[in-house]
């Protein structure tokens, strides 16, 4: 069972002034929990040692996938293989950060990969701001958080200039180069992850605006513009899939914008390899049985409950469980059903008095450095909610 | 474990603080509105009396670059020091308070000195901008600098090619317009 500790919610109105305005989901409850999943110091350094390990994991997994050309296996698609390579080969496409998914990690039970984050994280301004305002208000003085994303991403992102892990030249280093922060029109939620994010960076020491994609101009030769200026980085909360899948030219003027170097573009297109769910496969096959995976094909496993899950699914759409009978225990319907699907072995959650399931969202910028909890159904859908955590 | 935070620790050592305190939704970028110039210009200036001097032509360039005809027909680039000088000896002008440029109705007719005339131009307004508010914001030069131009015309055109966006036909934009996608949660399953 899972530890919990109550505490007084933040108000609506303080949480608006933060910039957090999806407080509230579509049913009028309150997004974040008000309460913090209580765990130890030794649990919090196992979900980062997890984390850690993991992406080392993903890193070989994803070399092994260029090196012998299995962009199509994953449900890469086919006009972001170019792309994805050059990326891949050179330094300066930094991964700024990314959200691993993990069952267990508290009550003794072993922390298991579900899947992990890497293109376009959300959950960002929940962990790295609201779970510790709540211990602020909370005046818990004494207690600690596991959660150092907002330092971790601001030396993260003067790594952009220095590539190395050691960050105290950026000052000398940075040459003034412009930060232009992206997303989709209409989505509160997204466009404040991302002002964010623009906040850290411009903390950082970085000259950052602020635009929307479709205001924003893009030369294959000239680069990307934005009220005729030009930015030579570029980020964008929006999903390298939807970009090669829904605006296909601008897959192809992004493709030759970085061949001409004229800016870079983060997170980089090869997070698109750790987000396609096709790499749980890769990594069985390449690490079969190691402790931080669970099973996972492209065919259904044969007599074992398992989840079956679109490659680029979002927000538990098109996710169902399976029991050993190939009977439907539960699922949720969505927009993914023509993708191609991953079985991965079915893993229990951990619960509270409730029943409800809770998963940790390990935060990774460089290296792991943040943790924040999810609870809701056995699938975890868009009603899920947020949970914070104290370590005692 | 370095990334297992204390409230004190990380209030200090980060903006975190501050940012709880006021939050992120109305923060401006100070770097947010940088003028929009282009960062260069090619000026024609044509000497039309013995000392006298007007815009013949100028346009957007990369690179500044002054092209000179004299009267005798001879053409020559000025070189930097030359303009630096120029613009020196103008700004001198403009604080003694006789250059033309800031004089109310002065008697330009015939066109200006080098130096007046330089300063007239978008060119020397890029090459002068250390002048600053002395001059730029001086309603006399704004309304003298048009008679250093050899006609109306060119003054105009001058204005308006150095106000167009410099929009080229290979750029692209309105991706994703109207279309919303949405990346919450990432699409984690539980169970």
């Amino acid at each position: 069972m899972i530890a919990l500790q109550k505490t007084t919610p933040l108000s609506t109105d303080y949480l608006e002034s933060l910039g957090f305005v999806w407080h509230t989901d579509s049913d009028e409850s309150p997004y974040v929990a008000d309460e913090l999943v209580v765990i130890s110091e030794a649990e919090a350094e196992a979900y980062y040692e997890a984390a850690n390990t993991l992406y080392d994991m993903f890193v070989e997994a994803a070399e092994h996938v260029i090196e012998n050309n299995l962009f199509h296996e994953i449900g890469i698609p086919f006009n972001l293989v170019e792309l994805i390579k050059e990326s891949w080969e050179n330094d300066v496409h930094w991964h700024l950060y990314g959200r691993f998914d993990l069952a267990g990690g508290i009550d003794g039970k072993p922390i298991k990969l579900l899947e992990f984050n890497a293109d376009t994280p959300t959950a960002l301004f929940e962990t790295a701001v609201v779970q510790w305002a709540i211990l602020k208000q909370n005046s818990m003085e004494e207690t600690a958080q596991f959660n150092a994303l907002y330092e971790a991403l601001l030396d993260n992102f003067k790594r952009l200039v220095t590539l190395d892990e050691d960050v105290s030249d950026f000052e000398s280093r940075y040459e003034g180069w412009k930060f232009l922060f992206t997303s989709i029109r209409g989505n509160s939620e997204e466009e404040n992850t991302v002002r964010l994010l623009q906040h850290i960076a411009t903390e950082a020491g970085y000259a950052t605006q602020f635009a929307y994609i479709d205001e924003i101009e893009f030369s294959a030769e000239e680069g990307i513009f934005y009220n005729e200026e030009n930015y030579e980085l570029w980020f964008k909360l929006i999903p390298w899939e939807d970009i090669a899948l829904e605006e296909s030219d601008l897959a192809m003027l992004l493709t030759n914008i970085i061949k001409n170097q004229k800016a870079i573009i983060f997170n980089p297109a090869y997070t698109l390899l750790f987000q396609s769910k096709g790499m749980l496969k890769i990594l069985w096959d390449l690490y079969p049985d190691h402790p931080l995976l669970l099973q996972s094909s492209f065919e259904p496993l044969n007599g074992k409950k398992q989840v079956e899950k679109p490659i680029f699914g979002r927000e538990g759409g098109n996710v169902a469980i399976i029991d050993t009978d190939n009977s439907v225990i539960e699922q949720v319907t969505g927009d993914y059903s023509s993708h191609k699907m991953v079985y991965q072995a079915y893993t229990e959650l951990p619960t509270d008095q409730k029943g409800l399931s809770y998963q940790a969202g390990v935060f990774y910028a460089y290296e792991a450095c943040a943790l924040g909890f999810r609870k809701g159904g056995k699938i975890l859908d868009n009603m899920s909610k947020f949970v914070g955590h104290i370590v005692r | 474990m370095k990334y297992i935070n204390r409230l004190s620790t990380i209030a200090a050592a980060t903006g975190l603080g501050a940012l709880l305190a006021t939050g992120i939704t109305g923060c401006s970028s100070s770097t947010q509105q940088e003028a929009q110039q282009p960062k260069g210009a090619f000026v024609i200036i044509e000497e039309t009396a013995p000392g006298k001097y007007k815009i013949k032509d100028e346009f957007p360039a990369d690179e500044t670059r002054i092209v000179l005809k004299e009267l005798d027909g001879k053409e020559r680039v000025l070189t930097k020091e030359e303009m630096d000088k120029l613009v020196k000896e103008e700004a001198a002008k403009i604080d003694n308070g006789t250059s033309v440029l800031t004089q109310q109705n002065p008697e330009v007719s015939q066109g200006m000195g080098l130096g007046s005339v330089l300063l007239s131009s978008i060119a020397g307004a890029m090459i002068g901008s250390w002048i600053g508010n002395k001059l730029f914001g001086n309603q006399n030069y704004q309304n003298n600098r048009k008679a250093g131009y050899k006609s109306p015309q060119t003054y105009q055109r001058s204005k308006k090619s150095f106000n167009k966006p410099r929009k080229s036909t290979t750029k692209r934009s309105g991706f994703f317009g109207g279309k919303k996608s949405s990346t919450r949660s990432g699409g984690f399953f539980g169970g």
